[in-house]
């Protein structure tokens, strides 16, 4: 059973402190969606078919080069049983995005994603980064959640929509990029219009990548 | 599955994948603080490099940040949007793609809170204002099945180093503290996080509790329950938002708060450096000190307590600073015997504060028994708190598991220290001893006094007066069950105020009537207040006369923590119990007589004045 919690992957990179800067990053929704599947086909490109519910809470940290910058992933992955809920959701509040999970060959996980993304504004922060993901989509035949519903229900929580599968490794980089990508741009917003005062006035959309200028020291 | 033929185990199994995740996640945050503790280092560098001076022939002349001359016609400078200083055109950072800049400080201040996560911390406050930033949900998860289990299981986390910094996060409890809304959806998640807690490690705490009982020794089981509450305090005070209590006057000089305007804070860095900033030793972790919850739990080990410690004593009444100059120690025991083993290192307390807080500590000297630390460690006091405090000087050993060894301790009553007389600030020698057997009691004479007042109510009034008062004559029981007592709560003084000399306190009264029963009560929390004022009442109904006088009632005053769950004990006085009656002394104290007074004379207010110990 503790085999998904196997702590031997991302310990060198967990100890590294080369990085500009750390995300972190919840993945939930319901049991068997695919969250611990899809973690490790980002994390350590690795698959296994076989099921191994997780327990509680597990993450994995992985380092990427994104817009000049080192940033280091701390992923989150949760269980989606019930019981677990407790612990899951005192996480909810340090995560800066969230990757909401659902099985495409399962109704019911489907119909489950109001709930968390309730779940989510409940116990999370106001500006908190979303993606709709569903996964499995390389089980076409088996399809009970069509790519429309998914991308109208997306469309409606305000969420963005991937579908996406970690056995055939797809859509898996993306999903995580993209909500890197929106997280910074949060950054930037709540950087540059929150607090004008300290941080200069309003700077517009130029500003939404981090990519810093070379840094120009005094001269003296 | 499994999970039906046996449960127990899988819950086991269960708690333990859950704490290796959180230890893993532990080291990765521990990691992330060090980084983000340089990150602030060098911001705090460059600001104090660009400190500009407030005299004014500076001030329109000269660039901000590197002090060169800007001329009257060529390079005069521009303000920078972000600070109102005006820099040169060397201290300008572009904003990609843009003709918008920023002066270097103020760029590497948005740098810095990208880089630190500050940002989102800073949003997270908006919704969640009760929230410490680096109260992760795995420390408090970490922590709460460490303060459940009781066992120490994570290899001891080394003394900090004496040099180490406030960290900005304390000075963002504070602004948070000053949010008035208490988030009541915190304290309930909290709490449900505990309970889940509980229950995964409760079948570990069932199989293991007699290894426990052995491992702890029958000394800490005698007075687990009291000493429990105490680790809790000093646990609970790291992480939740108490923290900034003792940091209030240090915070105050502190040039490192990020959100204020960077002008304010260079007028701050340009006078004397605060010295307190840098060596103050506070050094601030998401993670409990498990040390000190062992320590404080009385789980440790006792050398044969030898040798000396030097150390002076200062007080900069400018600063309200006290500075313990921890020079050196001789001849200390080995704090491991066999291997002829030591590695001590100095902690100090200013009782009655236990408080991590209230906590510092020397770096580790390795392998020796006179060990020379040539450190100092500083507390923010206000003078006035001075006179209530002892300070507490003790030296342990660093043992490689997770045993701390004690090896003696020197406590100073401050009330008598003279601060002015510049001959005790001069380095001395102490001789150590060996721990008091209970420190409260023999050199802590009381807690405080409670003011309260009391009244006997009978419901029919001044009619049944002269019944009532029968009832109290001897072998007149006859049973009226109406009765209430009254209790007033007025206020309190000399409390163990916390070091910024404030407390959140609150009343728990407790009426054990003979048959055990319990009737419970509690104060609304007077905030802020050294001396609080709760005018409270307590009404504890349906009691008889004769069932009171074999009854005891217990007055707590508390420290109210952030969370509600780990309040600080501050004092307690007891009221008409039994025993007391039995022992005959306690009898002719005084609130003993004033307690029967309101026996014997039923509605009629009766104040007394309660020594709280």
């Amino acid at each position: 059973m503790a085999s998904a919690t196997d702590s031997r992957y991302g310990q060198k990179e967990s100890s590294d402190q080369n990085f500009d800067y750390m995300f972190k990053i919840l993945i939930i929704g319901n049991s068997s969606v695919g969250k611990t599947s899809f973690l490790f086909r980002y994390a350590d490109d690795s698959f296994t078919p076989a099921f191994v519910s997780t327990v509680g809470i597990d993450f994995k940290v992985k380092t990427i080069y994104r817009n000049d910058k080192r940033i280091k992933l701390q992923i989150w992955d949760t269980a989606g049983q019930e019981r677990y809920r407790t612990i899951t959701t005192a996480y909810y509040r340090g995560a800066m995005g969230f990757i909401l999970m659902y099985d495409i060959t399962n109704e019911e996980s489907f119909n489950a994603v109001q709930d968390w993304s309730t779940q989510i504004k409940t116990y999370s922060w106001d500006n908190a980064q979303v993606l709709l993901v569903g996964n499995k989509c390389d089980m076409e035949d088996e399809r009970v959640v069509s790519s429309e519903r998914g991308r109208q229900l997306a469309d409606h929580l305000g969420f963005e929509f991937f579908e996406a599968s970690a056995k055939d490794n797809i859509n898996v980089k993306q999903t995580f990029e993209r909500l890197v990508d929106v997280i910074c741009e949060k950054m930037s917003e709540s950087l540059d219009t929150a607090d004008p005062a300290v941080t200069g006035a309003k700077q517009g959309p130029q500003l939404t990548d981090q990519q810093a200028p070379p840094h120009q020291d005094c001269a003296c | 599955m499994a999970r039906d033929v046996n449960l127990n185990s899988l819950q086991e199994l269960e708690r333990e994948v859950i704490l290796q995740v959180l230890y893993r996640d532990q080291a990765v945050q521990n990691i992330e603080e060090e980084r983000i503790r340089k990150l602030k280092t060098h911001l705090q560098h460059l600001r104090w490099k660009g400190a500009k001076s407030v005299s004014p022939e500076y001030k329109e002349k000269s660039c901000a940040r590197c002090q060169r001359e800007l001329g009257l016609l060529l390079n005069r400078g521009a303000v920078c949007k972000g600070c109102s200083h005006r820099v040169c055109s060397e201290c300008r950072v572009f904003l990609r793609k843009t003709s918008a800049w920023k002066c270097t400080v103020c760029f590497e201040d948005r740098n810095v809170k990208i880089k630190t996560g500050d940002w989102f911390f800073e949003e997270r406050a908006k919704k969640f204002p009760a929230e410490g930033k680096h109260g992760t949900a795995g420390a408090k998860l970490l922590q709460s099945y460490q303060e459940l289990s009781k066992i120490s299981v994570v290899p001891p986390t080394p003394p900090p180093l004496s040099e180490s910094q406030c960290s900005s996060s304390s000075n963002r409890l504070q602004e948070l503290g000053q949010f008035k809304g208490f988030n009541k959806s915190v304290e309930n998640l909290f709490l449900s996080v505990t309970t889940h807690m509980k229950k995964l490690s409760k079948s570990q705490n069932d199989m293991t509790s007699d290894k426990q009982l052995r491992a702890t020794g029958p000394r800490q089981c005698a007075s687990r329950t009291e000493r429990r509450s105490q680790s809790d305090t000093a646990i609970n005070v790291t992480t939740r938002a108490s923290m900034p209590d003792i940091l209030k006057p240090l915070n105050q000089e502190s040039p490192k708060r990020l959100t204020s305007p960077v002008l304010k804070q260079e007028d701050l860095s340009s006078k004397p450096t605060p010295s307190a900033l840098f060596s103050g030793g506070l050094r601030h972790a998401s993670l409990i000190s498990i040390n000190s919850t062992c320590t404080e739990m009385g789980n440790f080990d006792n050398a044969n307590v030898t040798g000396e410690i030097e150390f002076a004593l200062r007080y900069c009444f400018q600063t309200c600073s006290l500075e313990i100059c921890i020079k050196a120690c001789k001849n200390l025991a080995y704090g491991e015997e066999k291997k002829k083993k030591c590695n001590p290192y100095v902690k100090t307390y200013l009782l009655p504060d236990r408080s991590s807080q209230g906590k510092r500590k020397t770096g580790v000297q390795k392998n020796t028994v006179d060990p020379t630390f040539q450190e100092t460690l500083k507390y923010q006091v206000e003078p006035s708190q001075l006179g209530t405090r002892w300070l507490q000087v003790s030296v342990w050993h660093l043992g490689t598991l997770t045993r701390r060894v004690f090896l003696g301790e020197v406590t100073i009553p401050l009330a008598t220290w003279d601060f002015e007389d510049s001959t005790t600030q001069c380095f001395c020698w102490y001789p150590l001893r060996a721990k008091a057997e209970k420190l409260e009691d023999s050199i802590l004479p009381s807690n405080g006094e409670l003011a309260v007042r009391a009244k006997l109510v009978f419901p029919a009034g001044p009619r049944k007066l002269q019944e009532a008062q029968e009832a109290f004559l001897p072998g007149t029981d006859r049973p009226s069950p109406n009765g209430q007592l009254c209790f007033v709560v007025l206020g309190a003084k000399n409390l163990p105020v916390r070091s910024d000399g404030t407390l959140n306190s609150f009343v728990k009264g407790c009426l054990t009537l003979p048959d055990q029963h319990k009737l419970k009560l509690k104060s609304p929390v007077a905030k802020k207040q050294a001396c609080p004022q709760w005018k409270h009442s307590f009404v504890f109904n349906g009691v008889s006369p004769s069932q009171l006088r074999q009854s005891s009632l217990e007055l707590t005053v508390w420290d109210q923590a952030i969370f509600g769950v780990n309040d600080r004990l501050l004092g307690e006085a007891r009221l008409g119990s039994k025993e007391d009656g039995a022992a005959g002394e306690d009898s002719g104290s005084p609130s003993e007589r004033q307690w029967q007074k309101v026996l014997s004379s039923p509605n009629l207010w009766t104040d007394m004045t309660l020594i709280l110990h």
